[in-house]
């Protein structure tokens, strides 16, 4: 299997893995900012539980799309209770295939004239 | 304070995280914990109690949505590499699943017939209500004395606590205008009889008032039975016409496939249609007594208080027509649910069938238990790789019993199969015991307990082959490593278990031998006449043709007379029954009481009640019944000569122990009529093989006119003349019905099939736990030499002879086996009184049972065990040194 096709075969991807995945594109983050993370960027419209962000990023880390990083951040802010976790080159590449998924889909609606307002032609 | 909420709090979360699987709790629980302290911290901070309330909710219910796809991931998983590890070991996975689809077919065929004969209600509407009313006058011996028409009216009125009380007696018709006439059993019946029990009919209507008016138009309903048997579920049936004692009957429907009792009849018909329970004689009679009584239960009205309410009434009936009563016959009523009187007959039997089928499930069990744990000997180091590689040890028990469950599922489905195909069968056998054997059916109960029984034995031999590995899985890792540790533990647990499957072999063996033993002192047993090559033809005259005794006594004289004309017929009779007769011991024989001349009762004492038999006057020779003093009947005996009687053994003995009964006179009610004793005969088993032979009168049917039987002694097998036969008795009387033609072997044959069924289905029982009990014994000590492999070459290489090495290897599988049949003794002797009451001439602690059994099964054992010691005795020492 072709690489390309590998990370397609994990699409699509739920919201809230794919809001995960976003969340670590510029480097590894802990659980709790991670959740932070997606509720900044979604202005609060994507909330995450606890059960359900552990539930995805253990489906994440076994499918080999995240690892948990041996880089932690200075000792001071540290926090050893939590871990840390970085994308694997996988979960990047699934990451990528899904936005241009979305990308190709959004295109499709402009060429449809999804987004003009209903008139007369 | 805050803390105090905080970890109050926090305990609760963690509580939520159990809700996950093992791994998953140890890879993010922590975690978890952390993020939601977060979450609530911020909350407090921001939103107060609300956005508390509000994170709450949406945590415990992301945690509820996770959890199950989290567990349904592991079950994949799980299932995925059970499927694989079986697909690898083809063998052990054959033969457990063999074992299981056995234990479990067992039990789910058993369960079937218990689930539908003693578990489920009655197929009526409200069955708990409906009670069975029973007239008693032990004194007599008459255990049922039925009821007479004056005395249902009186209870009827009388009671207080039933909303219907009905009526039901059973006859034989002759049915015309359908081919040949027909005798049909038949049920005569109050008006709301069905009403009462509930049962709609499936076509046409039931009984109504009118039906039972004087001089209605006779109608009949068809059970269901004889509607598909007879007329071949012609659905046009209703309002169809049939000549039935001289008057055209009108079916006006047909009953659903129910239970019947006491009997099952072919049809209905209201009271007024019967020409005897409609005769004055009937009706004003207190004292003909020959009804049953079913009742229905008012709403909040229990068993006991009608069974009060029924003795209240008999005692006031007492009271009011003494003459009726006679005190000396001890007269009382009570009454049962209908649901007890259906299945008391069936209830031991089946307990017991149950019981043994558990056995044999446990048995199965254990067995497959010991195969998983020699398997586990082999796949130790698998699972201390997946220990080391970070399977926690709950995790793998739910391994283990994910890949028993499976297992145990597929022979689960497997011994439904087998259960739905031996369910022909065991309806056949149950209706030997109950009438509700019909009912039974593989039904939504039934899968349940299927499924159960699955689950249960998975968890049973999961939980012991996971229990023993012990704590110490990792010690598979270390080198050579098969023979320490676990594998010592497993041992033990191994012979725990073979000496429990021994245990349990042995009680079922037991079982199994004390009722062949009984069935062979049933076959044994001399039944006082000779079965061989003896014809019994049912008849039934047209009542309405041969109303007169001289009537019926003339037509038996002439049909006689042409059946001994027939060649390859050696001597005919015609009777009113005959030994072991089918409908005999469903109906129950006909009884007289007697008083003897000159022997006056003591005050208090019963008057005795004989079994009476209407016999023509080579009876006797045509069965093989001996003449023991007197004569036998003859053509003098007829309506105008002195009427006679025959007597047996057993009633001399009783009543003429130091006198000649020939010539003495016996009389039936009180002096009115006296008979002549004229001989004595041999004692007859008549109800049954393993029932002592009653006291019984013989009358002639000259003079008694009750001709319900053509008995034909044949030189050649009686089955061929059969037909023959058939044709004489219409060639002297077109009218006659003809049925249940059957030889007097079958007959016999025929009254041993429950206890016949019951020796062979414990049998089976006891082989398939002899089997897997020998084959895990053997199995046990081949394992154990072939782990100990080397120290039989050092011992050896010491000097130990193989005839040495032979006895120790047979010795320890016979400590296994002794202690098995030690333990299974004890239960033995605990469980067997359960068979004590389908013994016949068999204590349940027969000792050459018990004695026979266990030499039997140590034997088997001693073998079993010969194979692995002689193959041990073989050993080469050099070679044995150098293995592993």
């Amino acid at each position: 299997m072709t690489k390309n096709k590998e990370s397609e075969s994990y699409l699509p991807l739920t919201p809230a893995m794919f809001h995960i995945l976003l969340a670590m594109a510029d480097g590894e983050k802990h659980g709790y900012a991670i959740l932070k993370e997606v509720s900044r960027r979604t202005d609060g419209k994507v909330q995450l539980s606890a059960g359900t962000l552990y539930g995805n990023l253990a489906r994440l880390e076994s499918s080999g799309m995240i690892v948990e990083s041996n880089r932690r951040p200075e000792f001071e802010l540290d926090d050893e209770r939590r871990r840390y976790y970085r994308l694997t080159d996988l979960g990047r590449e699934v990451a990528v295939a899904e936005a241009r998924r979305m990308e190709e889909a959004v295109a499709q609606a402009y060429a449809k004239r999804l987004f003009r307002k209903p008139g007369i032609a | 304070m805050a803390k105090e909420k905080r970890s109050a709090s926090e305990r609760f979360f963690k509580v939520l995280v159990r809700v996950f699987p093992f791994d998953f709790q140890t890879n993010y629980a922590g975690e978890m914990a952390g993020v939601f302290r977060e979450q609530r911290r911020e909350a407090e901070e921001s939103g107060g109690v609300s956005a508390t309330v509000k994170l709450w909710a949406e945590t415990i219910a992301g945690i509820f949505r996770v959890a199950p796809r989290e567990h349904w991931e592991i079950l994949k998983q799980d299932c995925a590499y059970a499927l694989r590890m079986m697909a690898k070991n083809r063998g052990f996975t054959l033969i457990a699943i063999l074992t299981l689809t056995l234990g479990i077919g067992a039990n789910t065929a058993i369960f079937s017939v218990v689930h539908s004969v003693l578990l489920s209600p009655l197929p009526y509407r409200d069955g708990q209500q409906l009670i069975f009313i029973r007239q008693q006058a032990p004194k007599i011996g008459q255990d049922d004395a039925g009821f007479s028409v004056p005395e249902i009216n009186d209870y009827r009125s009388q009671n207080h606590t039933l909303s219907s009380l009905v009526e039901y007696h059973a006859m034989s018709f002759t049915l015309f205008g359908h081919g040949d006439p027909e005798r049909v059993r038949t049920g005569v019946v109050s008006w709301n009889y069905f009403d009462t029990f509930g049962v709609q009919p499936i076509l046409g209507r039931t009984f109504q008032p009118s039906d039972e008016k004087m001089g209605a138009p006779a109608v009949l309903l068809l059970s269901y039975e004889y509607w598909k048997s007879s007329f071949h579920g012609d659905r046009t049936i209703v309002g169809k016409t049939f000549e039935m004692n001289d008057k055209p009957h009108t079916v006006i429907g047909v009953l659903p496939p129910v239970p019947q009792y006491p009997v099952e009849n072919d049809v209905y018909m209201p009271t007024v249609a019967c020409p005897f329970r409609s005769s004055k004689d009937h009706i004003e009679n207190r004292d003909m007594r020959m009804m049953e009584v079913f009742g229905r239960l008012k709403p909040d009205v229990s068993v006991a208080q009608a069974a009060a309410d029924m003795a209240t009434i008999s005692g006031r009936l007492q009271r009011e027509y003494p003459k009726s009563y006679p005190a000396e016959a001890g007269f009382g009523t009570g009454a049962s649910s209908l649901r007890e009187e259906l299945t008391h007959g069936a209830r031991p039997t089946l307990i017991v069938l149950l019981a043994a089928a558990g056995f044999v499930l446990l048995i199965a069990c254990a067995n497959v238990a010991n195969l998983t744990l020699a398997r586990m000997a082999r796949r130790e180091r698998e699972l201390a790789v997946r220990t080391a590689l970070g399977a926690g040890r709950s995790r793998l028990l739910r391994q283990l019993l994910t890949e028993s469950f499976i297992l145990a599922l597929i022979g689960g489905a497997a011994g439904l199969l087998l259960a739905y195909d031996s369910l022909g069968l065991l309806v056949e056998f149950a209706a030997k015991l109950t009438p509700r054997a019909h009912e039974i059916r593989i039904d939504m109960g039934v899968l349940l307990f299927t499924l159960a029984a699955a689950f249960g034995v998975s968890i049973i031999f999961g939980t012991l082959s996971a229990a023993s590995t012990g704590g110490d899985v990792s010690s598979g890792l270390k080198e050579g490593s098969a023979g320490a540790g676990s594998g010592r533990r497993r041992n033990l647990v191994r012979s725990v278990l073979i000496v429990a499957q021994i245990a349990f072999s042995f009680i079922l063996l037991i079982g199994a031998g004390l009722m062949l033993r009984s069935l062979y002192h049933m076959l044994q047993v001399n039944p006082g006449y000779v079965p061989q090559r003896v014809l019994a033809i049912r008849l039934t005259f047209n009542w309405s043709k041969h109303k007169t005794g001289e009537e019926i006594a003339l037509g038996a004289k002439q049909l006689l007379d042409r059946a001994q004309t027939e060649p390859g017929v050696n001597s005919v009779a015609i009777s009113s029954t005959y030994p072991l007769e089918p409908e005999l011991l469903s109906y129950g024989q006909s009884t007289t009481t007697f008083q003897v001349e000159g022997h006056p009762l003591a005050t208090g004492a019963e008057t005795p009640t004989a079994n009476h038999v209407s016999a023509s006057p080579d009876y006797f020779k045509t069965l093989g019944i001996p003449l023991l003093r007197g004569r036998v009947f003859d053509d003098r005996d007829d309506q105008k000569s002195l009427q006679v009687v025959i007597i047996n053994d057993a009633l001399r003995r009783r009543y003429f122990a130091n006198e000649d009964p020939v010539g003495k006179r016996i009389t039936p009610n009180d002096g009115k009529d006296w008979y002549t004793i004229v001989g004595v005969v041999g004692d007859v088993r008549e109800m049954g093989l393993d029932h002592t032979p009653a006291i019984e009168v013989y009358s002639p049917v000259s003079q008694s006119a009750d001709a319900r039987v053509l008995l034909a002694r044949t030189i050649v097998d009686p089955r061929i003349l059969a037909t023959r036969l058939g044709k004489a008795v219409h060639d002297v009387d077109p009218q006659i019905a003809i049925s249940h033609v059957i030889s007097l072997e079958e007959a016999r044959h025929e009254s041993l099939t429950a206890p016949r069924l019951t020796a062979s289905l414990l049998g089976l029982f006891a082989a398939l736990a002899l089997l897997i009990a020998v084959a895990g014994i053997g199995g046990i000590m081949a394992l154990s030499v072939s782990q100990r492999i080397r120290e039989i070459g050092i011992r050896m290489t010491l000097g130990a002879q193989p005839s040495g090495i032979l006895r120790m290897i047979v010795g320890q599988g016979l400590v296994l086996a002794v202690l098995g049949v030690g333990i299974g003794f004890i239960g033995a002797l605990a469980l067997t009184r359960l068979l004590k009451s389908l013994l016949f001439e068999v204590a349940p602690t027969d000792a050459v049972t018990f004695v026979s059994v266990a030499g039997m099964l140590i034997a088997a054992a001693l073998i079993a065990c010969l194979v692995p010691a002689r193959r041990a005795a073989s050993i080469d020492p050099t070679v044995a040194l150098r293995s592993e």
